[in-house]
């Protein structure tokens, strides 16, 4: 059985699609075979941060319609043969999705692949709705901030009643929290929600805390997953999401803010 | 053998309670025929308990029963009788005498300055004590949820999230941090109270007393209750 995992928010901006490419290829590069699926009808752009804009010639609309086949439409990822992805249509709204359908494609994807990732589009309308619907697990993906916090919150309300798992009544959607562009200096100096505070209110489970990088933005430009850039630390942050999602116990890193060593005190480095 | 076809239990029930002020049957036609006038389908076979506290000297039992009879009212029986002798003759006849509960009148309908006063009494205190079950909520209340327990306290195990909403006739317990706002006694009632671990609400309100967290510094961000006294919200620490 494939284990269905929807990136989702509620907030924008936040991270969503960043962190479902960085995880995608991550659980890739670990050998398993991942389908990264573009819920965001209308607002494409996951490809780009795929790096694979170029190459979507159908996209999930089209496989809905039976306009197009799953194999006509997934692309391969040329970095990793075991990652494809379902890019979302530029051109419809979230309208052309229904869960009958949606439904269709992910049982026919779950006999593909071991992880199927679903990025979620922002907002808690229709499109939302139906990411998170089919969902086993989801990634809850939240900056150190109030509203981001709240429209989070919001979202595990939504996962909590209404996913397939809540309307059969089946064991609930697991729940991880990713806490990203975080600032533990920010932290330190009070301007910033800490992991702690989050923890506090949104009381689910830590996956990771990915902290503030500008590896980030270079990385969505130039369509290499974040989690390619192995010297950054967001890098490092979204490898150890990886090794938790896959059941191992890693500390958290990247928590405290970095005291500068001698060298770089009496140098200005 | 065990009695399975039947099971005697006791039940509360509100009765329409007739309060006669005059002994004279004409008078009492003459008003209950105005007042039946006005709505003879709501008083259409109401079963009605007969007050007769208010009269002196001898009554005709009788004659009030069949009088009320022949308007339709189911007779149920007579109330307020407190001489022993008069009891005995209500029973002697045949009659079934009520006892009424602690009386608390809800709505009152002269039918006659003169003669009559229809009251609804509530012969039953079981509302008024509000012995409640508790509705159970496991796990956090999220934003933009709403948990109401009508006719029940509301037990949260766990928090309260901002933007999430608990509202309960009765009592309100909350197991976490009450972030969000609790809406105690909804249906209006000044006894309930809310109980939370962590004082941290939009709001709170018991039977329509309401406090912004800009009243709660006294108790923030602690163990508390809520409650009126004396028709004011006041907060107290739990430990």
């Amino acid at each position: 059985m494939a284990r269905i995992i929807v990136v989702t928010s509620g907030k924008g901006g936040v991270g969503k699609t960043t962190s479902s490419a960085a995880i995608g290829l991550g659980l890739a590069l670990k050998g398993h075979k991942v389908v990264l699926i573009d819920f965001d009808i209308g607002l494409r752009n996951l490809d780009l941060i795929m790096g694979c804009e170029r190459r979507v010639v159908y996209d999930f609309v089209n496989v809905i319609n039976g306009e197009a086949t799953l194999n006509q439409a997934l692309i391969k990822d040329k970095r990793v043969s075991s990652l494809s992805i379902l890019p979302a249509s530029q051109t419809r709204d979230k309208d052309a999705l229904n869960k009958e359908n949606v439904g269709k494609v992910l049982d026919d994807l779950g006999k593909l692949f071991d992880f199927i990732i679903c990025d979620s589009p922002a907002g808690i309308e229709a499109g939302a709705m139906m990411a998170l619907y089919y969902a086993d697990e989801a990634i809850v993906t939240t900056n150190p901030e109030v509203s981001s916090v709240r429209d989070s919150d919001r979202i595990l309300g939504m996962l909590a009643s209404r996913s397939r798992r809540a309307e059969l009544g089946l064991e609930p959607i697991k729940e991880h929290l990713l806490l990203t562009r975080y600032c533990p200096k920010r932290v330190a100096e009070g301007e910033m929600l800490s992991v702690e505070d989050v923890e506090d209110i949104l009381s689910i489970p830590l996956l990771g805390v990915i902290p503030e990088s500008q590896a980030v933005l270079k990385a969505s430009n130039a369509g290499e997953p974040v989690i390619l850039d192995t010297d950054s630390d967001a890098g490092q942050a979204y490898q150890d999401v990886i090794d938790r999602l896959l059941g191992e116990t890693i500390e958290f890193r990247f928590l405290l803010a970095e005291k500068k060593g001698i060298f770089s005190r009496m140098f200005g480095g | 053998m065990a009695d399975a076809s039947i099971e005697f239990k006791g039940s509360s029930f509100t009765l329409s309670v007739l309060h006669l002020k005059s002994s004279e049957l004409a008078d009492i036609r003459a008003d209950l025929t105005n007042k039946v006038a006005q709505a003879p389908d709501f008083f259409y076979r109401v079963p009605v308990v007969v007050n007769v506290e208010k009269l002196n000297g001898s009554i005709d039992y009788q004659g009030v029963k069949t009088l009320i009879e022949e308007f339709n009212f189911t007779f149920v029986g007579f109330t307020g009788v407190i001489a022993k002798a008069q009891r005995q003759q209500i029973r002697d006849l045949g009659f079934s005498f009520v006892n009424s509960a602690k009386a608390n009148t809800t709505t009152k309908a002269k039918i006659s300055k003169e003669s009559v006063v229809a009251k609804t009494e509530s012969v039953a205190a079981t509302t008024q004590r509000h012995l409640y079950t508790d509705k159970i909520h496991r796990g956090q209340v999220r934003s933009g949820q709403q948990v109401y327990a009508k006719e029940q306290n509301l037990v949260i195990i766990g928090s309260v999230s901002a933007g999430a909403e608990v509202i309960a006739d009765g009592n309100i317990h909350v197991y976490g941090s009450l972030r969000g706002r609790a809406i105690a006694g909804a249906t209006g009632h000044h006894s309930a109270q809310i109980y939370c671990q962590n004082l941290q609400a939009e709001l709170v309100s018991i039977n329509g007393h309401y406090w912004l967290s800009e009243s709660m510094e006294q108790h923030w961000d602690s163990p508390v209750y809520i409650h009126l006294t004396d028709n004011e919200l006041t907060s107290s620490k739990l430990i």
